[in-house]
């Protein structure tokens, strides 16, 4: 040891050991006297209101309050405040920002670094939609680990015809909870139904991410190339000087097309799949085995929301950057 | 439509549908064996290849999500 190494203070265990330790043991308490039931998973959104809030009138669609509506409403009231203090920091002049402001300034940047290795010239254009698709999904993927997203929520009877014909038995205690038999009808149960639900579960907001994705590529696509960026995928180019490998490659072309539809059902699938099947496993493991390992899996359902909203974002940021260039050596540059 | 072999059916086809999940085990396997290699032999060049290794492992895994989204499908929307 020399004298110029400094000491560095011996690392000891601290004090949040005891609060999880004192949260351990309410949880093990708490899963003892109100045991968990078995979950029930459906795939749509559970609708909160019987009647619908309003009426699309071209569509004659009725639009409900259902609990992923809740979740999108919360997700874009957080990225308003965030954007409100992000706004009113950076205006009183300071050049380093602190807190907030300063760790959307670090990711930003890393975002506009990452989007200007890909795209060159046309980064200003393609950066917003890497980076609101990335922190939309973000923090609606970050929202279930607030405690009371997917617990809390009302407790209802599944809508029957006659709701005589649901005799409702006890067959046994566990703890304080009482287990009931349904007698009577086959369609009977009850549960609760929670007031916010993630929001990644729900096909519509998938499906509505990812066609804007798309689109936007097609649209930044035709505004770097003009009328020609349709020759991508209607490629009669060499059709007529060399006929066999100008079939093959209008054949190529068809197939580009339908590789466009494909991405939307495959960018929405993975985002929906990812974080139903994490929200499916913790229900499950947390009927299971309810005191400690869930925490477990909210840590990798975290990670994966995490991944997933930067995968969404840099491969919507990829196609538009590949839309830009042009494919075909006789044209050099782009057209405005 | 709900007879005891339609819902035995189901489980059956749940359970084979799973079988894709071993193609992306391998595919996330040999994204991570390029990525350990071509750290091993450029350690400066760590960060880059952390982040393309969670690229190339996100695309694997969606193939082996798309068939547990076929799976729990045919459990509970069928």
């Amino acid at each position: 040891m020399t004298k110029t190494e400094e000491k560095k203070p011996r690392w000891r265990w601290g004090f949040n050991r005891y609060i999880v330790l004192a949260l351990l043991i309410v949880s093990a308490i708490a899963a003892g006297r109100y045991a968990p039931i078995q979950p029930h998973f459906q795939v749509p959104a559970e609708l909160l209101s019987t009647e619908p809030l309003f009426t699309i009138p071209f569509l004659n669609a009725p639009v409900f309050l259902s609990n992923t509506l809740t979740a999108i409403l919360l997700v874009d009231l957080i990225l308003f405040l965030i954007a409100g203090i992000v706004y009113f920091s950076t205006r009183s002049g300071k050049l380093v920002t602190r807190g907030i402001t300063g760790a959307i300034e670090g990711f930003l940047e890393a975002l506009y670094n990452l989007t200007q290795t890909n795209a060159g010239k046309w980064t200003k254009t393609i950066f917003p939609f890497f980076a609101t698709i990335m922190l939309v999904v973000f923090v609606a993927n970050t929202m279930e680990l607030i405690p009371g997203v997917d617990s809390v929520g009302l407790f209802e009877q599944q809508h029957i015809e006659d709701p005589a014909a649901c005799n409702l038995d006890t067959i046994g205690h566990v703890g304080t909870t009482e287990i009931v038999g349904v007698s009577g009808a086959t369609e009977c149960s009850a549960g609760v139904v929670p007031f916010v639900r993630v929001v990644s579960t729900d096909l519509n907001f998938t499906i509505a991410l990812a066609i804007i994705s798309v689109v936007s590529t097609q649209i930044i696509g035709v505004r770097a190339l003009g009328l020609n960026y349709f020759t991508k995928f209607f490629n009669t180019r060499t059709l007529f000087n060399k006929p066999f490998l100008g079939a093959i490659d209008f054949f190529v072309g068809i197939i580009e097309l339908l590789s466009e539809f494909i991405k939307i059902l495959s960018f929405s699938f993975r985002l929906f799949g990812n974080v139903l099947v994490g929200t499916i496993l913790l229900f499950v493991f947390g009927s299971l085995l309810p005191v400690f390992v869930p925490s477990g899996i909210l840590i990798f359902n975290f990670l994966v929301g995490i991944i997933q909203a930067f995968v969404f974002g840099l491969l919507t940021m990829i196609f538009m950057s590949l839309a830009t260039v042009s494919h075909h050596p006789e044209e050099a540059g782009e057209h405005h | 439509m709900e007879g005891d072999i339609v819902i035995a059916a189901k489980m059956v086809g749940a359970g084979l549908a799973t079988i894709g999940a071993l193609g992306a085990g391998i595919g996330i396997g040999i994204v991570v064996n390029g990525a350990v290699q071509a750290m091993g032999r450029n350690p400066d060049a760590s960060g880059l290849i952390t982040t393309n290794m969670f690229l190339g492992i996100a695309f694997s895994e969606s193939i082996g999500i798309f068939c547990l989204v076929i799976a729990f499908l045919l459990l509970f929307v069928v």
